[in-house]
């Protein structure tokens, strides 16, 4: 199966109580998502993104042209089998508590009583709400109920993860530990639709993107290739240079005609905002709240642990035939740590004293739109004296700047 | 089912959560026990149970119907309003087994309610006697004419055809008729002459008698008595309000002399307008089943007695015990909380939770007047036939008609209502009435969109 997700000429008309056309919610949509992709369906309000995954799933029925969902109707239940869904908004049963919640859900998957139990534990940790599994869902705050949300749609290790606005109400931390959520996921070989206005999350996880507005797709394609600048390039240092270094590359670039901004890269907010809670949950303060905030981070991108509930989660199928040929897994980006140049960095500043040499982790995954294209030869060579291959010194992908680093 | 089960069970917790459910519950938790200990009815013991038990059937039905129906509606409308339904119906779950799921959720915690109030009902009539400290006399009628489950046979209806007709033509060959009924048409004459012999024949002028044959009188093995229930009125009033009238009851096929049964006759007086029951002993009747009861109106009277055509005699015996009766009826209100539930859902599929409610309570209530609307549309009927024929009528037919099996009419006068009345009732509400409207309820909602369109 090439296409977890495709749509044929997708149409819904909203008509009026006389049955008059009135507006065009999705107007001819054609998608094509492949297995194992993270899709991100983009718009602003009123765009049609809703509108669109809402026919996908069988809750609209489109006007013209039809969906083929993993190779079939979703209305079928049991290509529901393998779907996972996160509305815009967590519609729970507000009486019913956390556990309870994906007790229900999990029943309706016809989960085995262990499978059940293990996996409702395995997600209430996953999302931080093992503390509060007990107090009835009416009681969360938003972002637990999010939580919650996103926790009931992964019950049956759906295959096809269709999560709409998904970091709605989330904190900075949540809205973090669900990117790298999808990021696990889908490097386990799942396919998720994302679905969200909030442009930076679609960007930091997306493979392919696809902007809607009025109904209709204005631009699709890569994030990379959407974004990339190709006429302008980035180079980043690993420690603070000295003025009359600056001057030197900023004389050299002039002299290539091109312009130069040099500017002391800012820390991310977000990437504070997590530190932050982070020292306070290290010193046991109390809350009421979601408690494990760092939890999806820790278990779904490094160690054991983290592994082994996703196995859990991923290994335990229900015996049920699965649908399509089996989705292969797409492995994990290695992260290399890289001894910077001395010879480069002293070439650069030609500062008597070597400069105390800093780790640079080199990823791709985490921020895709910061990829830097490769510095110009020339320049670098002449930056460098020629006294090195540049080819061989100079990292080809990335060199995130510190605060890409701390993130 | 593992499906269906975890939404019914799912339901039953979305209502208990219903203010309306709890506000029910106790309404009837603190009325019924009240009541058993509060009514006094005609100050005798009989009269005290049938009142608490009248009352307490009529209200415990009334609550339990009115629960059923919102509760049922609530359950869908909530879900579509509050959009739970998104993370339900794109689980592995087909909308028919989402329906069926809140149905049995819906008749499982109603069902549950009923037997825990029928008990409550049963036990406060049963332990009655005990704390009233009843005398014994008061405690043998109320096992005769309460405690138990009487089978009732009405009288053949004589058939007048031929006294009509022969009335009619000797009128005709007199030329009274154009005297006596000016310029009715022949058909409505017939109709005329024909109510008048029916009431002749159960009419008694004074000094004369009228006789009633019962066939298949068959009282249970053991039955010591059976029941000869009456009630009359009377053309002229008198001034204690009282009848006194004599009966023969026995087999009056054969001479006194040649018969093994016995024959009872009796002297007694009884009110006008009201029931009066007889008793006596179940030897009197034959062992074929056939049993003859005369009345007399003695001379004393002054008055013509004239029987009511709907429950003016019939012959009472014990078939079961009060015990089984009691399970039938509540089953009897069951089989209205399935019909009523379906009904909910089937306009829940459809319409906003307001509007779905009051249509149901008006099929509740149009039910539990059905044969008045019957009837009236009956005469209406008649001005346009075709409309009333093929839509009305149809339409009308497949309402409830939950008036015409009421749970307090069976156990107030402790009449039987055997398993197949029950079954016959039952097969029609639930396994027609119910069922077509579930399938239309399965179609509508089947075929509906889940979410709606926001732009």
């Amino acid at each position: 199966m090439k296409y977890a997700v495709e749509t044929i000429s997708l149409t819904k008309v909203f008509s009026d109580w006389w049955g008059r056309r009135k507006v065009n919610a999705v107007d001819n949509l054609n998608l094509k998502i492949r297995t194992n992709e993270v899709f991100g369906l983009l718009g602003p309000n009123g765009s049609g993104k809703t509108t669109a995954i809402k026919m996908m799933l069988g809750l609209l029925y489109p006007t013209k042209g039809h969906s083929i969902v993993l190779g079939g109707d979703s209305t079928d239940p049991k290509i529901n089998e393998h779907i996972g869904f996160l509305p815009e908004e967590s519609y729970l049963y507000q009486y019913l508590n956390a556990r309870e919640t994906l007790d229900f859900y999990a029943k309706l998957f016809k989960l085995p009583s262990k499978i059940r139990k293990d996996r409702i534990e395995a997600l209430l940790d996953m999302v931080g709400l093992k503390a509060v599994a007990n107090r009835p869902v009416g009681m969360f705050s938003k972002g637990m109920a999010r939580r919650i949300g996103l926790a009931q749609a992964l019950i049956n290790d759906p295959d096809l993860l269709i999560l709409d606005e998904p970091t709605t109400g989330l904190d900075p931390i949540g809205t973090r530990q669900i990117k790298d959520l999808i990021i696990q996921l889908a490097k386990r070989g799942k396919t998720i639709i994302l679905c969200s206005h909030l442009l930076a999350d679609v960007e930091d996880v997306c493979d392919r993107i696809s902007i809607l507005y009025g109904g209709k797709i204005q631009a699709m394609g890569k994030v990379e290739e959407l974004l990339k600048h190709t006429d302008k390039k980035q180079i980043t240092t690993s420690n603070s240079i000295s003025d009359e270094a600056l001057a030197k590359i900023r004389n050299i670039i002039e002299a290539e005609g091109a312009d130069c901004d040099i500017v002391s890269p800012m820390d991310k907010l977000e990437s504070f905002f997590i530190r932050t809670v982070a020292d306070a949950q290290k010193q046991s303060k109390f809350t009421s709240g979601a408690v494990s905030t760092t939890n999806i981070g820790n278990f779904l991108t490094s160690g054991d642990t983290s592994k082994g509930i996703l196995d859990k989660l991923v290994s335990e199928s229900v015996g049920e035939e699965t649908i399509g040929k089996k989705i292969e897994t797409r492995k994990a980006e290695p992260i290399e740590i890289v001894e910077p140049d001395k010879d480069l960095l002293s070439a650069l500043t030609q500062t008597s004293e070597p400069v105390k040499p800093t780790a640079v982790i080199k990823t791709d995954t985490v921020e895709p739109t910061e990829v830097p294209g490769a510095v110009d030869d020339d320049i670098l060579d002449e930056l460098v004296g020629k006294k090195r291959p540049v080819e061989t010194e100079i990292p080809k992908k990335t060199d995130v700047s510190e605060d890409q680093a701390d993130g | 089912m593992g499906r269906i089960w975890a939404v019914a069970v799912n339901t039953i917790r979305q209502i208990l959560r219903l203010k309306i459910a709890t506000a029910f519950i106790v309404i009837l938790f603190v009325l019924l026990p009240v009541m058993g200990f509060g009514m006094t009815g005609d100050g005798t013991l009989k009269g005290r149970l049938q009142s608490f038990v009248s009352y307490g059937l009529s209200l415990t039905s009334l609550l339990l119907c009115l629960l059923t129906i919102i509760a049922s509606i609530y359950t869908l409308t909530s879900d579509i309003k509050n959009k739970q339904i998104y993370t339900v119906i794109t689980k592995p779950i087909k909308r028919s087994q989402l329906i069926a799921g809140k149905l049995v959720g819906v008749v499982l915690l109603s069902s549950v309610i009923l037997v825990f109030f029928s008990c409550l009902i049963y036990s406060i009539a049963v332990y009655m006697p005990k704390f009233l400290n009843s005398s014994e006399q008061e405690i043998v009628k109320a096992k005769d004419e309460f405690y138990t489950a009487r089978a009732s046979v009405k009288p053949r209806q004589q058939d007048v055809t031929k006294e009509v007709e022969r009335e009619y033509e000797k009128l005709a060959k007199s030329g009274m008729l154009e005297e006596v009924f000016k310029n009715d048409s022949k058909q409505q004459i017939i109709a005329q002459l024909r109510r008048q012999k029916k009431l002749e024949k159960r009419s008694a002028s004074v000094g004369s008698q009228i006789l009633w044959e019962f066939y298949n009188v068959k009282p249970t093995v053991g039955s010591e008595d059976i029941f000869i229930k009456f009630k009359y009125d009377v053309s002229v009033t008198p001034a204690d309000n009282q009848i006194f009238g004599g009966w023969m009851i026995g087999d009056n096929r054969k001479p006194v002399k040649e018969i093994d049964t016995e024959v009872y006759n009796l002297r007694q007086k009884n009110s006008i307008g009201t029931a009066h029951e007889i008793k006596i002993p179940a030897d009197a009747v034959a062992e074929d089943g056939y049993l003859a009861v005369a009345f007399f109106n003695l001379p004393l009277n002054n008055t013509v007695v004239m029987f009511s055509p709907k429950d003016g005699m019939e012959i009472l015996y014990k078939a079961d015990s009060f015990f089984a009766n009691f399970i039938r009826v509540a089953l009897l209100i069951e089989v209205r909380i399935i019909f009523l539930a379906v009904t909910g859902l089937l306009a829940s599929t459809f319409l906003s939770m307001p509007v779905a409610i009051l249509v149901c309570i008006v099929v509740f209530f149009t039910g539990s007047i059905s044969q008045f609307i019957i009837e009236s549309f009956g005469y209406l009927g008649e001005s346009v036939i075709g409309f009333y024929q093929y839509i009305l009528k149809p339409l009308i037919q497949f309402m409830p008609q939950f008036d015409k099996m009421e749970p307090a009419s069976f156990i107030v006068p402790a009449k039987i209502l055997s398993w197949f009345e029950l079954a016959k009732v039952a097969s029609v509400m639930v396994c027609i009435k119910s069922l077509v409207l579930l399938s239309i309820a399965l179609l509508v909602f089947g075929s509906r969109e889940i979410a709606r369109i926001i732009v």
